[in-house]
């Protein structure tokens, strides 16, 4: 049955359809407004937010516990020094200190003037403060600090902006290692010291001390941690350093707040990057990523030396390493420029000395150089002469009569006897790839010569434990990554005292002379006398070779340009508190000039 | 010599079942070109030292490259050729399979014989053994192990997957036995004074060796998979090449994305070794289970 419609029908069906219309216009302008705004929204609260990858959690946020890197990238963004390096001349600048510190020699002491600081709560930053942090390393011994700080014998506050540093006696390491020490507020940590002290173990009760949201004058504070997640600092407005010029620089921050993302493994933070999920990822990218990355737009590459020393270690307490010539010989037979050119991909350099050649000053360029410069059967030869005259013997020898390279059988002790199969202990290949397999490259070219050697892989506790802890090896290869600018670690490492179980010393040297010249750097505070302390102390190292210097390797690391720019390189890369303070957003005019 | 004739033509019956079987073939013919890869890694060093696949670089590469004529599959980031390091992984692939399978099968037929031959306290205490480990996340455990010790050698790695993998195969054998000696000759064994010793490896075991020899081929799949996930989380032997070794170099040095040639090699080996084995295994199954047979055969 058909039903007629009629004219008021029509009309109400006209301004039905009118009122749909209406509607879905209305709706149309309102998502369309809603969108809008959420965009303009995401664009604002992310405009200026850092975006940083970290390889890994931080340990802690216990600036008393706190010996990892991923955990010091946080807290070095929060706890101050008085001094700090610059970036371009690497030279200690007056940081929450206001001058560089004027020594007094008659009195054997140190005036240090402060800057009028504020901690992140508004409190001031006092010469009370110093002196409290000061006394917290010497009662606690706290580990990082203590055998620095024990050249200080009394501290006195002139004033709450000036502060007198008494030494025992002269020390030339105090504003390298003293005064480059993070400062807490006292009235922050005052009680949790007092309730340590009562403890058994004050110590330990300190570095458990749980920190929920640390007090610093660092350019940023934290603002929240979701553990495994993300972190998020927030720019501190009452940062000292926020416009003043320092190392020619007019410090920011000039971003609201740095979000640090923990990615496990460097391909998905490469990833992250490329996608622009992160702005900057704060560790060293491999070699391999470079023709990937220089690829990609927007993505910066950045190539810095770094100060570190990667070597061979020997334990010269027990045979066969007791013997110089044989350490002489396995110095020889290391091809540098294979470790260099291959594992390093030529992001990096070859190790011939103690202290790296990108630290000028103290560098010894005059050390002997086992293997420079010659090839294959060349360092045979030369290992050959040097274990024949101290009295080694083969069964079949790596030069026949006619001078000609063989394949070495059984090599014999100066006292007849074979030698034993040797173990190269390294760190794990997960743990460093490069390590791993220079020291399977070493057994290598030892077995060359007949020697009966052996790299073992092993967890890296383990090898620690081995190497510092019990003294049970043969050899190992091992690295430090940051090493000081200031070359006092020579002594450190081969100074007769610390060959003690988890003393530095890890090789057992032991040279009287050594020990004198070591004694004498530290006290003098001529810089000049000093270098030709520690320039003599490298050669006697390299004379002896308790220890091979293999490589320094070079950091890259990358950055997007696409939201920041500012990045501040230095030594040790762009990760650093300066490139925190300088790195500013991209403008619309730079994006677009 | 009726013996050998029974054997043999045992022998030819169940290999001509084995061999109209699709998936026999297939898995055969992918197991004797890795047998073939294997045996050619021990002429790698008639080509020359820069051949050698742990410590042969090409003097004039010192960075990975694509294929060429004398690196047909390129070479890794230290210029040493991928090719022989395949050919090297295949050899070890077999040994770490064939000699951790063999020896968990071991372990697994002569706790299942035993504890299904000798029931009671000893059964339960077996089989409750078996579970536990069954239960053991046994890649889990060999990490953990890893991560104590350090980095483990082929060996232990063979050794530590062996005697993680035994209880299924213990199962299997025990089941197998307990209905072997309700069996007429068993008694009749036992009847004519045999001891258990006697009656446990050379009655009960020839009956259940085919099923263990089945299961080996399980067994082997599984060792490839645990050694090469070891090795490529960093956990495996350094001084050995290995398929699972080859993929944790080019992660670790950065060329996961940028060198297919590298990447794309151990792991297809891998996934085809693996299959090869599962496949023959299949095809042994329907050798010894008639059920399985389709008609006429």
């Amino acid at each position: 049955m058909k039903t007629m419609l009629s004219s008021a029908d029509i009309t109400s069906i006209d301004l039905y359809h009118t009122w749909v219309r209406v509607r879905l216009k209305a709706f149309f302008m309102i998502t369309v407004f809603m969108v809008f705004c959420l965009l303009s929204c995401q664009e604002k609260s992310t405009k200026e937010i850092l975006k940083i990858g970290l390889p890994e959690e931080p340990r802690t946020l216990n600036v008393w516990l706190a010996s990892d890197s991923n955990s010091w990238k946080i807290l070095s963004q929060i706890y101050q020094p008085m001094y700090l390096r610059d970036p371009d001349t690497l030279e200690l600048i007056p940081w929450l200190a206001k001058d560089m510190p004027v020594l007094d020699r008659e009195n054997m002491s140190y005036l240090v003037t402060l800057k009028a600081a504020k901690w992140s709560d508004g409190t001031p930053f006092t010469a009370h403060d110093v002196a409290f942090t000061a006394g917290v390393f010497h009662d606690f011994k706290v580990p990082r600090y203590y055998s620095k700080w024990k050249a200080v014998e009394k501290i006195e506050v002139v004033d709450d902006h000036t502060v007198r540093f008494f030494l025992k006696k002269p020390s030339a390491i105090i504003l390298s290692r003293v005064f480059t020490a993070p400062m807490v507020s006292q009235k922050r940590w005052q009680p949790v010291v007092d309730a340590a002290l009562k403890t058994r173990k004050p110590l330990r009760t300190l570095q458990n001390h749980k920190i929920e949201s640390p007090l610093g004058t660092g350019p940023f504070v934290l603002s929240q941690y979701q553990k495994g997640t993300f972190i998020y600092m927030e720019k501190n407005p009452r940062f000292f350093g926020t416009g003043r010029t320092m190392a020619h620089r007019r410090l920011g921050p000039w971003v609201d707040g740095v979000i640090y993302r923990m990615y496990g493994t460097g391909d998905v933070a490469i990833l992250a990057l490329q996608k622009g999920e992160i702005d900057m990822y704060w560790w060293g990218i491999q070699p391999g990523y470079v023709a990937q990355l220089t690829q990609t737009p927007d993505i910066e590459l950045f190539h810095n030396h770094k100060s570190a020393l990667y070597f061979m270690g020997f334990n010269v307490r027990k045979a066969p390493f007791d013997d110089r010539a044989l350490r002489r010989a396995v110095a020889t037979l290391i091809d540098k420029e294979f470790i260099v050119t291959r594992l390093l991909q030529n992001y990096g350099i070859a190790m011939h000395s103690i202290v790296p050649p990108g630290n000028a000053f103290w560098h010894n360029r005059d050390v002997p150089r086992y293997s420079e410069g010659l090839n294959r059967d060349q360092r045979i030869a030369k290992a050959h002469d040097l274990l024949k005259q101290a009295g080694y013997t083969w069964e079949t020898p790596p030069v026949d009569e006619n001078g000609n390279i063989q394949t070495a059988r059984n090599i014999r002790l100066p006292n007849g006897n074979p030698m034993e199969k040797m173990i190269i202990l390294t760190p794990p290949a997960d743990y460093d790839p490069k390590r791993a397999f220079a020291g399977m490259m070493i057994q290598e070219w030892m077995r060359e010569m007949g020697i009966p050697a052996f790299a073992r892989p092993m967890s890296f506790g383990a090898l620690l434990d081995k190497v510092k802890g019990k003294h049970d090896f043969d050899a190992f290869v091992l690295g430090y990554g940051r090493l000081n600018l200031d070359p006092d670690y020579v002594r450190t490492f081969f100074y007769s005292k610390n060959d003690k179980p988890r003393g530095w010393n890890m090789s057992g040297y032991k040279n009287p002379l050594f020990d004198d010249l070591a004694n004498r750097q530290r006290a003098e505070m001529d810089r000049n006398r000093r270098r030709e302390l520690l320039i003599e102390m490298q050669r006697i190292i390299l004379d002896d070779v308790p220890y091979i210097p293999l490589y320094n390797p070079d950091i890259l690391e990358a950055s997007s340009r696409k939201r920041f720019n500012g990045w501040v390189e230095s030594l040790e890369g762009i990760g650093n508190i300066w490139s925190l303070c300088m790195v500013k957003p991209v403008t619309a005019t730079e994006l677009n000039p | 010599m009726s013996y050998y004739f029974g054997f043999m033509h045992r022998f030819s019956s169940n290999w001509k079942i084995f061999i109209q079987n699709p998936l026999g073939k297939a898995g055969l013919a992918l197991l004797s070109l890795f047998a073939l890869m294997a045996v050619a890694s021990f002429g790698l060093h008639l080509l020359g030292p820069m051949y050698d696949p742990m410590t042969g670089v090409d003097p004039v590469v010192s960075r990975s490259v694509g294929p060429s004529t004398s690196h047909w599959l390129g070479t890794d980031f230290i210029g040493r050729d991928i090719l022989c390091q395949l050919l090297e992984g295949a050899k070890i692939a077999f040994i770490v399979g064939l000699a951790s399978a063999f020896i968990s099968i071991i372990i697994g037929t002569v706790v299942g014989m035993v504890s299904g031959y000798a029931g009671g306290i000893v059964d339960i205490l077996l089989m409750r053994l078996a579970d536990m480990v069954m239960v053991l996340p046994s890649l889990v455990i060999l990490l953990i192990i890893a991560a104590l010790f350090g980095q483990l050698n082929i060996w232990m790695i063979v050794f530590l997957i062996a005697i993680l993998r035994w209880p299924a195969v213990a199962r299997v054998i025990r089941s197998q036995t307990l209905s072997l000696k309700q069996r007429p000759f068993i008694e009749a064994s036992r009847v004519a004074g045999a001891s258990d010793i006697r009656i446990i490896f050379k009655h009960i075991m020839p009956n259940v060796l085919p099923l263990a020899f089945l299961y080996m081929t399980f067994r082997v799949t599984s060792a490839i998979l645990v050694e090469a996930s070891l090795s490529f989380l960093g956990f495996g032997d350094p001084g050995q090449i290995s398929w699972g070794m080859m993929l944790q170099w080019v992660w670790s040095s950065g060329h996961m994305f940028q060198a297919p040639y590298w990447l794309l090699p151990p792991g297809i080996c891998i996934s085809l070794l693996t299959l090869s084995f599962y496949m023959v295994g299949r095809a042994m199954d329907e050798v010894l289970d008639p059920r399985l047979r389709r008609e006429g055969q």
